[in-house]
């Protein structure tokens, strides 16, 4: 399953890589994610809740950050499984100025397998789509909440 | 009913339904025995791994949890493998575990069981085992898989090649070759996925007091199931074991086979002392009942000049799945390379089939088994000759067809016929479906810019296969006769007692039908057993429509010897010698001299009470009988299918179906005509909608019925069904077998009518199933192309 | 964590803790043990576990035991009056519209609905009405055909 897409924050670029890369606010804003737990340079263990109708179940797995280039982009490794099944899958993540905030731009690819795939493959994009669009609400929260805690 | 009228041949209500229609029918399911636990296995999500490590501690842990078994329990146990009913020459038998051991080999592969206090609490101990794999490349097709650098399943299968069988005149077909009209087509015969709609279930009960376990189990063929679990597998007595097939919903071969769920419930009940169930979720049907059909081939037929055929050839690559399910071999070859000349006279035939394991669930039989398969690529090729020589697809047929002064006829490819008068049918059928003016309708249709297609099927069925001396010299791990015990009550009521199984065929009823029939006393006086083996002797069960032609013509058996030492006892109450005495209409009386007569009631208490019984004669009345024919039966017939596809979606509908059937004589019009509507119904979705889907990591696609697409009422069109009759000459009944036929004839036919109707776009060929997508996108590129 | 619930079937009524994740298909089968009502997929595709639950055919496969608590519920068991068929179940019988059985009590009971918003369908609008219903044995013809009998014998009553 392929995921591609983009997101206009009002944060700097800068500030948007902090928190895109920060375990802390990363399991935050992850909906579901009841741990991130760093067990190496930009490695972490991840456990998952998801509620989404037939993929609901929780996911134990592993999570990397690769080929960082501040402030510029990133690759997003990680594997995980569950009782429903298991999912794989790395994304590329790309940040750019645009109109005085940043531009978030994702393009990755996902393999899914047990009852997940049989059952639930159809639902997976739409799955991911809310997922993520739940991440990067919450991401805006988390950075909006960030400024006014300075200011 | 009443005595004296003929109940065979009949339409009598099926004596099942009453409780059926209230709910009240006892499916294994159904049985609930106290402190039954509940089983819920760990299933593989990965086609091909390597399992690292299983981890129970926290399952164990779990609430509810009585026991959690994995596939190193049972090896330790010693739990043999699951056996393979058909050896063919050099072979590969890899190991079949129960529970998988070191390496999974397709999702659904069970590696681990919780056995708990209910089924809540097995399934959520289930979610807690946690299995380390390393993943590792699969492949689910056929072909792939025999390409070098493909993954290998098993080690001692090379080239992940199971077998490689061939029947025919390799050199004879090539020379008959030359100089011939040839048309080729390669063809893929997609994998169905069964859908009984009964889920499977087992139930296993062990006393330890006596040592007897039972089993109740979704089967259709319980003592095939006795023998292989109890001999092959568990290593248990076979008489320390008993197998009960309740009412069973629906199996079209499905639940035939051994699988390990079964295995599993029954060495665990053993090893806790408790009743253990488990019942398939539907999911778990969709990954680990036996698929069907998956075979890609390429076929050629050469043609004279004259437009007979002269030759075939046919080179077939069978996926048999991950492991070898229990009659797996069998289906690939000689129930498909046999009926390859269908119902022409081709002089030369030859065919290859290689069996191939792929990262997918095991295929065995499904409905038609083998013979769809058939009957599929001939019916094509036969249009696609019609087409190349522009002639017409009933007459190509017509002028092919064995004639009917042949018979026996010997085909090249093994069978020998027995019988067939094949152009009746043909007639029959083109009458019904008024064939001149369904023609004319066609061409004003196509100049409305509307497209019609005529497509047909003419086929042949080989039901009952047989005899067991045959088919255990072709590799058959067991025989192919049935059994019947009939027993006469002291007040001349009957039991039948049968070794085929009835799971929608209507047995009670139709079998009922012969015996009151051969007594001639009230139907209602009949009853029939079957399913339990505790109760009936060794029986085969039932599969490829062999039921009555074999397992009735057993009851014939078992009822001509009651009814010949009735007569001894009926004789001598006469005070009449034996020769004189005539039975008839449930009466034993001296020939011309009606009114001295004893009824066969009144015989019947003799025999019991024996106060007065021949000499030498044993009291008691009752028979066993084992029936193991001399040959197959050949059902055999036409179907028409007329079909309008919609150019611009791609959309089909069967607008009539016409099916006209020969299958001997018929006990039961009603169930026949019944069975004949459901098969017709799964080949047409086979021809339409149903295809078992992996991605290319083996994942199946189509795991649920909202992915499946099985036909709905308003898909189908009400069928128009007759029937030709030519008595079977190979058993005492004369029938043939109806279970098959609509599924084996349908979805070439149908195929051929959307071909037909798309002949104009210049669309000759695509492959199964013409869902709209694949229609629209033949006829866009055929446009493309310029072809038409 | 259990709850209580009071549910009337086929007249009767029954009171019992349960499992607020119980189906109510199991709460029947299973706690009352009216095994009529089957289970044919997980998905709410096949229609087999089909009653009639407060006057609406449902599908009680995803309904919730719960979700059933103060409900009036009829299922196969419960059709037939004083040893007496229901015409639709007489229908099936007549027309041979069941092989396995497995689907029948569903289909049944979808049909029982069917009629009582429809009593005189045309053969198309029973198909569709049976949209919902799956039988992999009769190809659906006489299905069509035991509640078009049903349905004659119904409006002569």
């Amino acid at each position: 399953m392929k995921i591609s897409g983009e997101h206009q924050l009002k944060a700097p670029v800068e500030k948007a890589w902090k928190a895109l890369t920060d375990p802390a606010i990363l399991q935050k804003i992850t909906p579901g994610c009841e741990r991130l737990q760093p067990v190496g340079p930009d490695e972490f263990e991840a456990t998952l809740k998801l509620g989404v109708a037939l993929v609901k179940g929780t996911y134990k797995g592993k999570l990397a950050l690769r080929e960082k280039t501040p402030p510029e982009s990133y690759r997003l490794v990680m594997e995980g499984s569950g009782a429903p099944g298991f999912v794989k899958g790395e994304a590329t993540l790309r940040l750019r100025e645009q109109e005085g905030g940043t531009l978030v731009s994702y393009e990755g690819d996902a393999q899914v397998g047990g009852a997940i795939a049989s059952v639930g493959q159809r639902l997976m994009e739409g799955v991911a789509r809310m997922v993520l669009s739940q991440f990067f609400r919450n991401l805006e929260k988390e950075l909006g909440r960030k400024k006014e805690g300075k200011s | 009913m009443a005595t004296g009228t003929k109940l065979f041949g009949s339409s009598i209500k099926r004596r099942e339904d009453p409780r059926f229609i209230t709910g009240k029918g006892i499916y294994t399911d159904d049985v609930k025995l106290p402190g039954t636990t509940c089983a819920a296995f760990v299933r593989s999500p990965h086609a091909h791994a390597r399992i690292k490590s299983v981890n129970v501690v926290k399952t164990k842990a779990s609430p509810g949890v009585v026991a959690v078994f994995t596939g190193r329990d049972l090896a330790n146990a010693k739990v043999g493998g699951l056996p393979c009913g058909w050896l063919l020459p050099g072979i590969k038998l890899p190991p079949h575990p129960a529970l998988a051991v070191e390496t999974v080999r397709y999702v659904g592969d069970a590696v681990a069981v919780v056995i708990a206090e209910s089924a809540f609490a097995a399934k959520d101990a289930a979610e807690k085992v946690e299995i380390q794999y390393e993943v590792l490349p699969a492949v689910t097709d056929g072909l792939s898989a025999v390409q070098q650098g493909a993954p290998t399943l098993h080690s001692d299968a090379p080239g992940n090649i199971c077998f490689t069988w061939s029947i025919g005149d390799k050199e004879k077909t090539e020379s008959a070759f030359r100089g011939a009209t040839i048309v080729k087509q390669h063809l893929v015969n997609q994998r169905l996925i069964p859908n009984a709609m009964e889920p499977r279930a087992s139930l296993a009960s062990y006393e330890p007091a006596t040592g007897d376990l039972t089993l109740w189990v979704t089967s259709q063929n319980p003592h095939v199931h006795r023998l292989l679990m109890a001999a092959f597998v568990l290593g248990i007595p076979e008489h320390k074991m008993r197998v009960i097939a309740p009412d069973v919903g629906g199996g079209f071969g499905s639940k035939i086979f051994v699988y390990p769920e079964e295995v599993v419930v029954a060495w665990a009940s053993r090893q806790l002392g408790r009743p253990v169930k488990w019942t398939a979720e539907r999911r778990e049907s969709y990954m680990t009942d036996a698929h069907g059909r998956d075979h890609i081939t390429d076929a050629e037929m050469g043609f004279s000049k004259d437009g007979k055929i002269i030759g075939l050839r046919v080179k077939t690559h069978a996926n048999l799945g991950a492991y070898l399910s229990t009659f797996a071999p069998l289906i690939p070859t000689y129930l498909y390379g046999t009926l390859l000349s269908g119902l022409y006279a081709i002089p030369a035939i030859y065919c290859e089939v290689v069996g191939v394991f792929t990262n997918t669930t095991p295929v065995d039989a499904y409905r038609g088994a083998g013979r769809p398969e058939a009957t599929y690529l001939l019916e094509r090729l036969m249009d696609l000759g019609a087409r190349a020589r522009k002639t017409d697809p009933a007459e190509i047929r017509r002028k092919n067809f064995i004639p009917a002064d042949k018979f026996p006829y010997q085909t090249p490819v093994a069978l020998a016929y027995d019988s067939g008068n094949y152009g009746p049918a043909l007639d029959r059928a083109l009458s019904m479906a008024d064939y001149r003016k369904l023609r004319a309708e066609q061409e004003r249709l196509r100049r409305e810019g509307r497209y019609l297609g005529i497509g047909f099927s003419t086929y042949i069925e080989a039901c009952g296969p047989a005899p067991s001396q045959v088919a255990g010299a072709l590799g058959a791990q067991a025989g192919l006769w049935e059994s019947a015990h009939v027993r006469v009550h002291p007040t001349g009521k009957v039991t039948i007692y049968t070794g085929s199984h009835s799971h929608g065929q209507g047995h009670e009823t139709t079998f009922t039908q012969i015996g009151a029939d051969e007594l001639g006393i009230p139907w209602e006086d009949v009853e029939l057993v079957h399913g339990d083996t505790a109760a009936i002797p060794f029986g085969m069960g039932s599969y490829g429509s062999r039921s009555t032609a074999v397992g009735g013509s057993a009851i014939v058996m078992s009822l001509n010897k009651i009814k010949e030492k009735g007569r001894k006892i009926a004789a001598h109450l006469l005070e009449a010698a034996e020769g004189d005495v005539v039975f008839e209409d449930g009466k034993y009386f001296v020939r011309g001299a009606p009114s001295r007569a004893k009824t066969f009631q009144e015989v019947a208490l003799m025999a019991y009470l024996a106060h007065n019984m021949p000499p030498g004669l044993e009291p008691g009345l009752e028979a066993t009988s084992f029936f193991d024919p001399p040959n197959f039966t050949f059902p055999f017939g036409t179907h028409i299918a007329v079909a309008e596809v919609d150019p611009e979606t791609g959309q089909v509908k069967i607008v009539r179906y016409v099916a006209v059937d020969d299958v001997g004589r018929v006990v039961n019009p009603m169930i026949v005509d019944g069975m004949v509507h459901g098969g017709i119904a799964q080949g047409v979705a086979q021809a339409l909608w149903e295809s078992g889907v992996y991605d290319s990591s083996g994942q199946l696609l189509t795991g649920t019925m909202m992915d499946y697409a099985l036909p709905k009422a308003d898909q189908l069109p009400f069928f128009e069904t007759d029937r030709t009759e030519t008595p079977s000459p190979v058993n005492p009944l004369g029938v043939k077998g109806a279970g098959e036929t609509g599924t084996i004839a349908s979805t070439a036919a149908v195929a051929n009518a959307v071909m037909d109707a798309l002949a104009p776009l210049g669309v000759s060929h695509i492959d199964l199933p013409l869902t709209p997508d694949r229609i629209w996108r033949a006829i866009r590129d055929a446009k493309k192309g310029g072809r038409a | 964590m259990n709850r209580a619930i009071s549910v009337t079937v086929n007249g009767k009524t029954h009171k019992h803790e349960v499992e607020p994740r119980l189906l109510l298909v199991h709460y029947l089968r299973d706690v009352l043990n009216l095994t009529g009502t089957h289970v044919g997929c997980d998905t709410s595709q096949c229609g087999a576990c089909t009653i009639i639950m407060n006057d609406m055919a449902v599908k009680c496969c995803t309904v919730l035991a719960v979700q059933a608590n103060g409900s009036k519920i009829l299922t196969i068991e419960g059709l037939a009056k004083d040893g007496q068929l229901h015409p639709i179940q007489e229908g099936f019988w007549e027309e041979h519209g069941l092989q396995c059985g497995f689907c029948t009590p569903g289909m049944i009971m979808q049909a029982l609905q069917m009629l009582q918003r429809n009593p005189k369908p045309t053969d198309a609008e029973i198909r569709r009405g049976l949209e919902g219903n799956l039988c992999r044995c009769t190809g659906y013809h006489n299905i069509v055909k035991a509640i078009q009998y049903a349905a004659k014998k119904m409006a002569r009553k």
